[in-house]
């Protein structure tokens, strides 16, 4: 999104630290004076205290789909909690469009969630004694709006996620990817600017879980929400993230662009989960271009910028010697040398 | 001592040397067996002046209130009592439809039929006045409770100590300081009732609040609503299947007390009509008032238990339809003059039911003496006085001696012995006390035993912190004067619990592998569970007359339901894998029975035994009625006589009884359910 870098972040976070135990505050600024980065958990580890988000940063820039992947218990629920404030973070700074949500009043806090935020839980979280519409009219009816108005927003929502004629419905009488949708309807209900999707498609089988993905794509193409995307699952990141922040034991070890994370990851835990990843399918020719352009260059299978892995190696199967690589134009940018792009689709054996 | 010991093993040995000591130096040493009068603590006495003055304070506002309770009383009352019957049993009729469509209609058709024909209707409608007044009472108070319990943490804790004690001191026990408070009347009743079925309620809010999925609880916070908006648009209705289950329960507690509170009299209901037929021997009507009561209880139970279930809607038209039948037959029997207090028409059956149960006992009459009088000798008196003062020539047909007791304790240290030295030292020490306490009796154990005894067990199921409540609990007790009293209900009702204990574990095993036995045994259940405990008192009376072992047979009848319900649902909820993994390694039905099964289900199976426990603690009290000795007792002359500090202490005794024994099971439930993994 590079029309977004020029404007301010939509959400900027500095410093976040969730620590859990007693007196985690006091504990935490006494350990972040006496200690310099990674000591400061440590310590705090040994006073008995869970540092479940250690010195989160990070910028999600307007538009911009960012998934934050990490296993199990590496505090990637409670980040996106401590974001939304639905826990109160123990140390650092939020701001959301410029203003640092952690010190807005719970007045404040009520009117945000009414208009600028939504969120998507992953075992969808819906009132069970609702039906279909008023849990996607709830947020309307918490902003005050007229039960005339609030169904015809409902039956728009609903439509947008493809679920019309089951507006009736309750929550019991739907099957899993549906009460997903519902979930997404009641998110988008109030129009919100930024979106929090925690493990959206985690509890889904996989048939069910690719369409959504790539459903929550199309409308993500013409809402250009700000999201915060939660994942466990590597593929579902690469699949859709602008950018990823893989966690780690409550810390944020690398940010980067799906190609970043498959082809330079940072230390071996990033490297592990791209091991089964199909690289070829996320990066390009020019990854493993060659640094000079050499001079003999007897075949040119029209490899040209932007060309995954897979694509450029399907094209010199039988080729030995360095190829051409062109831009869009015609002009020529670098080389590669085809036993590179098989080496880079090597999985690495662990 | 040494060291590689196991904490059961230390506890049984240290019990033991205390227990052969206390037996041996018993004769010299007469404080070791009772607690010295000396020391005793007025405590009744105490807890009278205090509690009397705390009373006649705040005497004049609850008189108000009282006043002020006697006004909404009356209205209902004289509502349920002017109105023609036809159009009460077309209303209930109607609710039925409502809930649960034809089923639940009939239910109401035929059972206010039944009550209708029996002849006490105007004595129902009163017991149903009180039901309608208290139980709003206790439904809002029991919500807000248990709201204020989740919205504060803080006060959870002693919110649910609160509730605890509530529903452990006996129901008799709190009537008296409220009839010092509010007077005689039916009012009395209306409170106790109120007090007794709101816990259940406020149990069962902060449960379904507790309960609500934490991301429906955010999605509500995300929504943008305000804490009230979050509670009450959102985690409350969320949590209705639970609530109602309160509901439920509320109901059923206020009807029970309802009838219980008929024994301060004032009010002409039909738990009076109960006690007075009994009083007076005359079973068949008794029998009657108490089926009567029966109906109700089901008819309450099955409506508003079908509320917490999913239901479907029912046809508005029809319970409309069944609502104007019953009014316009209300005015045609309004017009004719039709008065269904003549009707009486199971006079004449309960005529027969009393000439029958006279017949029957008159023929049989030896029979029924010898079940009570072997069980009574055999059974009963030995575990009270031990067998050194039950076997007379009397009762056993010779004379207890101390060559017996020699030659039974030689017996028994054999046994432990051998015991001992297959490696479980436990398991010998136990059988060694089991042998000392049968031939002392359990209400003549000397009080260190008792003390040391529970401490020790303690420690074994929850450690120091569990040994020092019970220590000091028990302690106040022994000190306090009524301890000779406790040992009574103890004995009384740890009689029962045993005997609960083993036929109810083997009819639950019996409900576990034969879906036959369960298909008889359930309906018997949900059937002794829906009654309220006084009628229990009924059949017991008719055949066994006044006396211990009627309050023992009726203990058992009311208690053995949990048991029977947990074992059965413990065996056969093992996980499919676990079973699957029995069979696959070749296990039997029996092997994966024993091996399998009952192992798993342990932590279940005590709990069932912990109700069972509470339900035997609650019902001795009831059994006061028909003569039993001890705290019940107590308590219940307490109530006839106003005496608030007896009533009080005495029900706190038997409260910390029924703690005591509840934290100990608990403790031992706990630890196995670790052990588990569960």
């Amino acid at each position: 999104m590079s029309e977004a870098n020029s404007s301010a972040p939509a959400i900027k976070v500095e410093g976040l630290w969730q620590v859990f135990g007693e007196r985690a505050s006091a504990a935490l600024r006494e350990a972040q004076a006496a200690h310099d980065g990674p000591a400061i958990a440590e310590n705090l580890i040994g006073k008995g205290l869970i540092p479940a988000v250690r010195d989160a940063n990070f910028e999600v820039r307007a538009g911009e789909l960012f998934v934050i992947m990490g296993l199990s218990g590496s505090g990637k629920s409670t980040l996106i909690r401590c974001i939304s404030r639905l826990v109160e973070p123990t140390a650092g700074a939020v701001h959301v469009d410029g203003e640092d949500i952690l010190k807005a009043s719970e007045k404040r806090l009520i009117d945000l969630r009414r208009r600028k935020l939504g969120m998507v839980f992953q075992h969808f979280g819906l009132f069970p004694h609702m039906s279909v519409a008023d849990n996607v009219g709830f947020p309307l009816k918490m902003q005050g709006a007229g039960k005339k108005e609030r169904r015809k927003r409902a039956l728009e929502v609903i439509e947008l996620v493809g679920l019309q004629g089951r507006e009736d419905a309750y929550p019991r009488e739907l099957s899993g990817g549906q009460r997903q949708r519902v979930g997404i309807a009641r998110s988008l209900a109030v129009n919100p600017d930024i979106w929090f999707l925690d493990e959206p498609f985690s509890a889904l089988d996989p048939l069910i879980r690719r369409q959504l993905q790539d459903e929550f794509l199309n409308i993500q193409a013409t809402l250009k929400k700000s999201i915060v995307f939660i994942t466990h699952d590597i593929t579902e990141a690469l699949k859709l993230a602008d950018r990823i922040a893989i966690m780690k034991d409550g810390e944020i070890v690398q940010i980067g662009t799906p190609e970043e994370i498959v082809l330079r990851p940072v230390n071996d835990y990033v490297a592990e989960f791209s091991k089964d990843v199909a690289k070829g399918r996320h990066a390009c020719v020019e990854s493993v271009m060659l640094k000079e352009i050499p001079e003999h260059m007897p075949d040119d299978p029209g490899l040209r910028v932007g060309m995954t892995l897979d694509t450029a190696l399907a094209k010199c199967m039988s080729l030995y010697e360095p190829v051409p690589v062109h831009d869009r134009d015609g002009k020529l940018v670098g080389a590669v040398q085809p036993a590179d792009l098989a080496a880079a689709l090597q999985v690495d054996e662990a | 001592m040494s060291l590689s010991l196991t904490r059961g093993a230390q506890a049984a040995v240290l019990v033991l040397v205390v227990a052969v000591l206390c037996r041996l130096l018993g004769g010299q040493f007469e404080w070791l067996v009772g607690w010295p009068t000396a020391l005793t603590v007025p405590m009744t006495e105490w807890m009278g002046a205090v509690v009397g003055g705390f009373l006649s304070i705040f005497k004049p506002i609850a008189r108000g209130f009282s006043f002020a309770l006697s006004f909404p009383m009356n209205w209902v009352s004289w509502l349920l009592g002017q109105a023609p019957w036809p159009l009460v049993v077309g209303s209930v009729t109607a609710l039925g439809w409502w809930i649960g469509g034809l089923r639940l209609a009939a239910l109401g058709f035929f059972g206010l039929g039944f009550v209708v024909l029996s002849g006490y209707w105007a004595e129902s409608m009163n017991t149903l006045a009180l039901v309608v007044v208290s139980v709003p009472l206790a439904l809002i108070s029991g919500l807000a409770i248990g709201i204020l319990a989740f919205e504060v943490p803080r006060l959870k804790g002693a919110v649910q100590a609160l509730l605890d004690i509530m529903q452990t001191v006996p129901t008799f026990a709190y009537l008296t300081p409220l009839l010092v408070l509010f007077g005689f009347g039916p009012v009395v009743g209306l409170i106790a009732s109120a007090i007794y079925a709101a816990p259940p309620m406020a149990r069962n809010v902060l449960l379904g609040l507790e309960r609500v999925e934490p991301e429906i609880r955010e999605a509500a916070v995300m929504s943008g609503g305000t804490r009230r908006q979050q509670l009450f648009l959102v985690e409350i209705p969320a949590a209705t299947t639970q609530i109602m289950i309160g509901v439920n329960q509320c109901l059923m507690a206020a009807l029970s007390m309802v009838i219980i509170a008929a024994v301060i009299g004032g009010f002409d209901d039909i738990g009076w009509e109960v006690l007075l037929t009994m009083r007076k021997a005359l079973f068949g009507q008794a029998f009657l008032a108490g089926l009567v009561i029966v109906v109700f209880a089901i008819v309450i139970d099955r409506m508003s238990g079908a509320l917490a279930l999913p239901r479907a809607r029912q046809n508005k038209q029809i319970v409309w339809g069944l609502f104007g039948a019953g009014a316009a037959v209300a005015v045609w029997s309004v017009v004719a003059g039709w008065n269904p207090d003549g009707v009486a028409m199971f006079d004449g059956v309960a005529d027969r039911v009393d000439a029958g149960v006279g017949a029957f006992t008159a023929d049989h009459g030896a029979t029924l003496d010898a079940l009570k009088n072997n069980v009574m000798f055999y059974g009963l008196l030995p575990l009270r006085i031990g067998l050194a003062d039950a076997v007379l020539p009397f009762t056993w047909g010779f004379k207890w001696t101390a060559q017996h007791s020699a030659v039974f304790f030689g017996i028994a240290a054999v046994i432990a012995a051998l015991l001992a030295w297959r490696g479980r030292l436990a398991a010998g020490a136990i059988v060694m006390l089991l042998a000392l306490m049968l031939e002392i009796g359990i209400a003549q154990l000397p009080w260190p035993v008792v003390i040391i005894g529970a401490g020790a067990l303690g420690w074994v199921s929850g450690g120091w912190k569990l040994t020092r409540l019970v220590v000091i609990l028990l302690g106040l007790v022994l000190i306090s004067g009524l301890w000779e009293r406790a040992l009574l209900s103890l004995y009384l009702s740890g009689a029962s619990v045993v005997s609960c204990a083993v036929v109810g574990g083997l009819l639950g095993l019996w409900a576990a592998v034969s879906p036959m036995a369960w298909r008889v045994i359930r309906p018997v259940c949900d059937l002794l569970q829906t009654i309220p405990l006084f009628v229990f008192l009924i059949p017991v009376l008719m055949f066994f007359q006044i006396g211990e072992f009627s309050a023992y047979l009726a203990i058992c009848l009311y208690a053995i339901v949990p048991m029977i319900r947990y074992t059965r649902h413990g065996l056969t909820t093992t996980p499919e894998e676990m079973i699957e993994a029995a069979q696959a390694s070749g296990a039997g039905k029996w092997q994966t029975m024993f091996e399998v099964r009952a192992p798993y289900a342990a932590p279940t199976i005590l709990l069932g035994l912990n109700q069972t426990i509470l339900y035997a603690f609650a019902m001795l009290v009831i059994a006061a009625l028909i003569g039993t000795t001890g705290l019940g007792q107590s308590i219940y002359l307490a109530l006839g006589q106003a005496d608030v500090g007896l009533g009080i202490t005495a029900g706190a005794a038997m409260a910390i009884l029924a703690l005591v024994a509840d934290r100990l099971v608990q403790g031992f439930a706990e630890e196995r359910r670790r052990a588990l993994g569960l």
